[in-house]
Order: structure tokens, then sequence, then C-alpha cells
């Protein structure tokens, strides 16, 4: 321990620091920007990958939509009973949704119609909706609306119904019952949920078709085959699968995140240069510094040792400051401009705090391709200087 | 202990202290993801509503599945929802020689 940890040239690496301090700052800075980015990025794709992955597996197993001309059409609501032959599947519902552009909010709402409030769906509406009055809910014409939509509806003076426009351009008045909770935000907070047959009549969709068949297949290996089954089945349709979902989700966060990486690369040069900078030689006044060292007799090995706890100060510490201050920004005050590349832009843009999820994985990756990179930077150099003999270095 | 040993240790510990104190109030936070996939459940949509302005947004079997360049609503180039940036809001519907006639 003590021939690793030698704590006098520790305080002499630290004043030899400071000595230099303009330059070592400089390099500080440089270092704690570049792990900062880096790491807010890798924070915030995390956080956004795990809420999708939490939220999935409440969605249904298998996705059945019928394509015509490459296009998504209205599929048979009598395929259901086909469907429900299949074994191993559960459970089969017809959906029936849809997006509802808001002219005066240049909005989009999506309307997703539940089969009547059953006892069961009651039951859970209940647990996220707010505001909830049970029974204006008995009435035909009620809705529940996400926060973003209520506040859109407030914003155009709905604040008890919303007049929606049906295709033959009457209006259809509904009320709002309840809003969903501020927490679920990020899952519902363009909605507008309502029975399946309002969602009809403002659709102007018949009785005998919905807009897709979702599927829930209790036994997760037996996906795959209901998924061939069904395609077998109804050749004009596509099956879409909960990994494929998955799948595509993580694609586009690593999509995002990876230009965000492209782009940064040129930060990440800058860095390489300023490494190359030091390795490719020590100055003159750092080798004369080594000539003297070593002509009053210090030891090579006490000379890597001092310049290495210099290296490990400045890159540890700038790692571990850069770390800290990045969990901040990005959980504390939720990553104000970066977090903008993930999002985009777009009118009902809900307000959300990211899943705090500290990822060891990436902080190792990030600690193993920067601070020993600059250790080395550090060492080597200094390494060539200190075998040299002293009047040489010197001179 | 030299004055800049003392300096260091302090900033360090600061940091550490720092470090602790964000882990701690993070994790204390609450993480319950019931009410969320009772939401989930109810809508069946699986995307999040961060973009919603084109047609296939809430539901990514609406675009191609893993599809990053065609028509995927967050990862697009030509769709306004890419940009970081709202289209100006002084833009209007109305064009502009009928504004003028007014």
């Amino acid at each position: 321990m003590k021939r690793f940890f030698n704590i006098l040239l520790f305080e002499y690496a630290l004043s030899s620091l400071k000595r230099r301090g303009g330059k070592n700052i400089f390099i500080f800075f440089i270092f704690f920007l570049l792990i900062f980015l880096l790491s807010s990025i890798f924070f915030i794709a995390n956080s956004i990958k795990y809420e999708l992955r939490h939220t999935l597996k409440s969605l249904p197993d298998i996705t059945l939509q019928k394509l015509q001309a490459g296009r998504e059409q209205n599929i048979d609501i009598s395929r259901v009973d086909k469907i429900a032959t299949i074994e191993g599947v559960s459970e089969v519902t017809p959906r029936v949704w849809g997006y509802y552009y808001f002219k005066n909010a240049g909005a989009n709402f999506s309307i997703v119609g539940v089969d009547r409030f059953t006892p069961s769906y009651k039951k859970s509406i209940q647990k996220v909706v707010d505001k909830f009055d049970s029974t204006i809910f008995d009435k035909n014409d009620t809705m529940v609306v996400g926060a973003g939509v209520k506040k859109i509806l407030e914003k155009n003076y709905y604040s008890k119904y919303f007049n929606f426009i049906k295709p033959n351009g009457d209006f259809k008045r509904v009320y709002i019952a309840g809003t969903f909770k501020g927490t679920t935000a990020l899952e519902s907070n363009d909605i507008i949920l309502l029975s399946a047959q309002n969602v009809r009549e403002i659709f102007g969709l018949s009785e005998d078709k919905a807009t897709d068949i979702t599927l829930r297949v209790p036994n997760p290996k037996e996906i795959p085959t209901v998924a061939k089954k069904l395609i077998e089945m109804f050749p004009d349709c596509r099956a879409i699968t909960k990994s494929d979902l998955k799948i595509s989700y993580e694609n586009i966060i690593d999509y995002k995140s990876g230009i965000f990486l492209a782009i940064f690369i040129i930060a990440l040069f800058t860095f390489f240069i300023i490494i190359y900078d030091k390795a490719s030689g020590l100055s003159s006044d750092e080798k004369r510094e080594i000539g003297i060292q070593k002509a009053v007799g210090w030891k090579i090995s006490d000379i890597l040792l001092q310049k290495g706890y210099e290296a490990f100060i400045i890159s540890f510490v700038s790692f571990f400051s850069a770390i800290t201050f990045a969990i901040f920004y990005v959980y504390f005050l939720d990553a104000p401009m970066l977090k903008s590349i993930f999002t985009g832009y777009s009118i009902l843009k809900p307000p959300f705090k990211l899943p705090f999820v500290l990822d060891f994985q990436t902080i190792v990756l990030i600690f193993f391709a920067t601070v020993p990179l600059y250790l080395a930077a550090t060492i080597i150099p200094s390494w060539f200087a200190a075998t040299l003999e002293a009047d040489e270095v010197i001179r | 202990m030299s004055n800049n040993l003392r300096y260091f240790v302090l900033f360090l510990s600061f940091v550490t202290i720092f470090f602790i104190g964000e882990s701690m109030a993070l994790s204390f936070r609450a993480k319950s993801y019931e009410a969320k996939n009772l939401v989930v459940r109810l809508t069946t949509l699986p995307d999040l509503t961060l973009s919603t302005e084109a047609k296939y947004i809430r539901h990514r079997s609406l675009s191609d599945i893993g599809s990053v360049f065609s028509e995927d609503p967050e990862g697009i180039s030509y769709f306004a929802t890419t940009f970081v940036y709202a289209p100006s809001n002084v833009l209007n519907i109305i064009p502009n020689k009928i504004i003028k006639a007014k």
C-alpha cells in the first residue's frame, strides 16, 4: 500500500499541478465537459428506454392489422371469432381508435374507444383518473381526457364538454367526465377515452368494422407461432408482436443518441488532440523538472508515481464531478436543451420527469474510455524522460 | 497536511456528499408504474406522447417496424417533429395577401 500511496509525493503532485494551474484547469474543464455531455446523453437515453420497457409489458401481445395497397385499412369484426379458435389465445379484442385533428389548436388527439364502460374498465379508470365523477360516467356521452387535451380544450373555452365534428359535418357533444392523473402524462397526455360506440360515430365507422384486432397470448413462447398462424389465416394482414415494438423503440432511441454521438465525435477529437499533444512529448520545462528530480536523487518509480498522481487527480476528479453534475442536470433540472434532442417538437408536449436509473455499465464504459487513456498519455512520456540520464535531460 | 491537500480533500468530499445526497434523493423518488401500466392497458397504445403531430405517431405499428428512416415519427429528417424547435408562431394560415388587404 505504502509503495503505491505516498502522501508526500501526493502533496508534491498537488503543488506541481498548482504551479501549472492555467493549463491544468483547462484540461480539467475539457475533460469535465466531455464526460458530462457523454454521460448526460446516455442517462437520458437510458431513462426513456426504461420508461418504455416498463409500460411495454401491459400491451397486447399481438396486434393484427389489415393492409391494402400498402396502407392500413379497417378490419372486419367477423375475423375475431375465427381468431378465437386459435389455441393459446386467451383474449381477442377488436380495437376502435384513431386521431382527431383539432384545428383551432393544430393538435392531434388520440381517440381510443373502449367497449362501454364495463365494471372492470370502470375500476381501472377510477385508479388513473382525477376528478372522477362516477354518476356522470353512466351517461352515454362522456369521455376521459389526458392532461394535455384538457389544457388545450380549456384554452378554447371547452371546459365541460367538447363538440366533435362528425364526417358529415354534424356536431357530437361529449362531456368531460375526468382527467388522467398527471403522473401518467407521458402515456396519456393526448388521449381521449370514449365508449367505442361514440368513437364509431365520430369517425363514421360502421358496426362491422374495427381499426385493428389485439390478442393476448399468455405463454410468451407461443407468440411467434400464433403470429404465423394469423398470417396464414389472413394473408392480407400483418401481425405485430410486442418484441417487434420493443426492437423498433430501441432502434429509435439508439438512433437519436447515435446522431448526437456522431456530432459529438468532434469534441472527442479535440480531447484526443489534447492527449496527443501531451503524449507526443513533455515540454522542456517538465523535462528539466524531471532531470532535476533525478539529479537530487529521485528514483524513476518516484517520478512515475508523482506523474501518475497528477494525471489521476485531474482525470478522476473531473470524471467524478462530471458524473455527479450530469445526474443533477438530467434528473433534477430535467436536462434542459439535451432532452429536446430526444423528444423533438410537439404542440401537445407532456411535462415529465425522467425516471432515475443509474446505469453502472455506462459509467464504467465512459470511465475506461477516458481516464486510463489520459493516465497513459501522461505516464508514458514521463517514463521516456525519466529513463534518460539526468544531465542529458537538463541540457 | 499542506493547504493544497486540505483544499483537495475538501473539494472531493464536497463532490462525494453531493453525489451521495442526490443519489439518495432520487432513489426515494416514487417509482410506481402501476398507474402508467393501467393507462397503457386501457388505451393499448404503446408510444409515449412525446411527438403527437403525425397520423402514425401513437402506434409504431403504423410506420414500418424497425425502420428508422422511412415513415418513422421520431426518426425522419423531413418532418417537423424531428426538429428540436417549434415552427414560428407568427406563421399564419391566412395568406399574406388577405392580411394585407385588410
